[in-house]
């Protein structure tokens, strides 16, 4: 019943519509209230991964770095294939309005046999000014591989939050 | 296992390297209304929903945030935080904190603060993470690494923050606009003023940047708040390279409360934008 509730408030605009119709169809003495309350709301969705692509690790520590661009920097003595991509971060809210962007700057991935890496993480920008359809930021980073480092499959969480001020 | 990488790693890494791709990413969130201002009596609801393709769970949380000079929210460790902040953390009381929701499924939080007797008058606040847990089934799908390379999954654990501001007693406060320069960043043009603070709570609002004799204003950016704990913050706001030299020169900056409780102005200026 809440729930229901609360989805018409959030469609409210549509049903108001409605209602103000209907009664105006009826009968012109009638009187009706109709009321509906729009709550300004803030969308975030994940569109894609940072992706360090295929790493083959070499005798040395090196870096990757993939941009916020989704371009990518393999560090010497390395060999990187694969499509790289950044983290893309959709916002969807109020025309105008700016929203901070706030995460973690570095992550540990931990390997499935042995071993960890660490990855540095940049942000394209620490705040974003929403126009009509919408705001976006993107989430790169730089991964230190060690010298022959262990395989593996490497996984490892990001905090990422888009905040109102 | 170091040898056995060696040996076979070169080979096998590349088939075999990060292909760990969620088709739909599960945890998409929307989150309304996006702040809350309660007097210490009456509670009120926020609604989550859940817009992604895949059902998910989500954890509702307080944290703190201080505000920085630069205009950012810095995360504070309960463990740091101050006496008003601890205070914050205990006035306000939220249900449920985590909840499972198929896609597009909204569910209601309700917000309650209860204020103790003798708290300072002042402004009390903290701010409501919405974030999904993620999935860890998807972690163990991820294709393996067959004899040696390296794969690689990161997974974003994203949500959403909205502040949560109790107000006790009579509070006041003003707000003065500084300099406005247009500056480099690193990621370009951004269209950059002061903004101070006086008085014993938080500032919000939105900024209109008109030219004298245009009608339709050059740049408009809403909710921009100044907290408490800062007395003034730089305001940075990326701009295209075109509107960034069209703000360059004589401009007109008005500072003012949000629509939904009458829009007055807070502060009005004349700049000329260097």
């Amino acid at each position: 019943m809440r729930n229901f509730g609360m989805k018409r408030a959030l469609v409210g605009a549509a049903i108001a519509a409605l209602a103000i119709n209907a009664s105006a169809a009826q009968a012109a003495t009638a009187t009706g209230t109709a009321k509906a309350k729009i709550l300004r709301q803030i969308q975030l969705t994940n569109t894609s991964d940072l992706q360090f692509a295929t790493i083959i690790s070499g005798a040395t520590a090196s870096t990757v770095s993939v941009s916020t661009a989704g371009g990518v920097s393999c560090g010497a003595g390395l060999t990187c294939t694969g499509t790289t991509t950044a983290a893309n971060f959709n916002i969807q809210g109020t025309n105008g309005a700016v929203v901070l962007v706030g995460g973690d700057s570095s992550v540990t991935l931990n390997g499935s046999i042995s071993g960890t890496m660490t990855a540095a993480l940049t942000y394209s920008a620490p705040n974003v000014t929403l126009g009509a359809t919408g705001g976006a930021f993107q989430v790169g980073g730089t991964l230190s591989v060690g010298a022959n480092q262990a395989s593996g499959d490497y996984t490892g969480t990001f905090n990422v939050t888009a905040d109102y001020q | 296992m170091l040898r056995f990488f060696k040996a076979f790693g070169l080979f096998s890494a590349a088939a075999l390297g990060l292909a760990a791709v969620p088709a739909a990413a599960s945890g998409d969130l929307l989150v309304a209304p996006t702040r809350l201002v309660l007097d210490g009596s009456r509670g009120t609801e926020v609604v989550l929903n859940n817009i992604g393709s895949e059902p998910a769970t989500y954890r509702i949380s307080l944290e703190i945030k201080r505000m920085t000079a630069e205009g950012g929210l810095d995360e504070i460790a309960e463990a740091d935080a101050n006496e008003a902040e601890k205070a914050a953390l205990g006035m306000i009381a939220f249900s449920p904190r985590r909840v499972t929701l198929p896609p597009n499924q909204p569910q209601v939080i309700r917000v309650g603060v209860r204020v103790p007797e003798g708290t300072p008058a002042g402004e009390y606040r903290a701010h409501m993470l919405f974030r999904a847990v993620p999935d860890t089934v998807a972690a163990t799908d991820a294709p393996k690494a067959a004899s040696g390379g390296v794969s690689i999954a990161l997974t974003p654990i994203y949500g959403i923050t909205i502040p949560v501001i109790v107000r006790v007693g009579d509070l006041g406060a003003e707000a003065m606009i500084g300099e406005a320069w247009v500056g480099e960043t690193r990621d370009g043009p951004a269209f950059n003023f002061d903004l101070r603070r006086t008085g014993n709570r938080s500032v919000y609002g939105d900024i209109e940047v008109t030219r004298p004799g245009r009608a339709e204003p050059l740049l408009v950016a809403r909710g921009i708040a100044v907290y408490p704990e800062v007395g003034a913050r730089k305001v940075s706001l990326r701009v295209p390279p075109e509107l960034a030299a069209a703000l360059k020169g004589p401009v007109h900056i008005r500072y003012t409360e949000d629509r939904e409780i009458g829009g007055g102005t807070i502060d009005a200026v004349d700049r000329v934008v260097k």
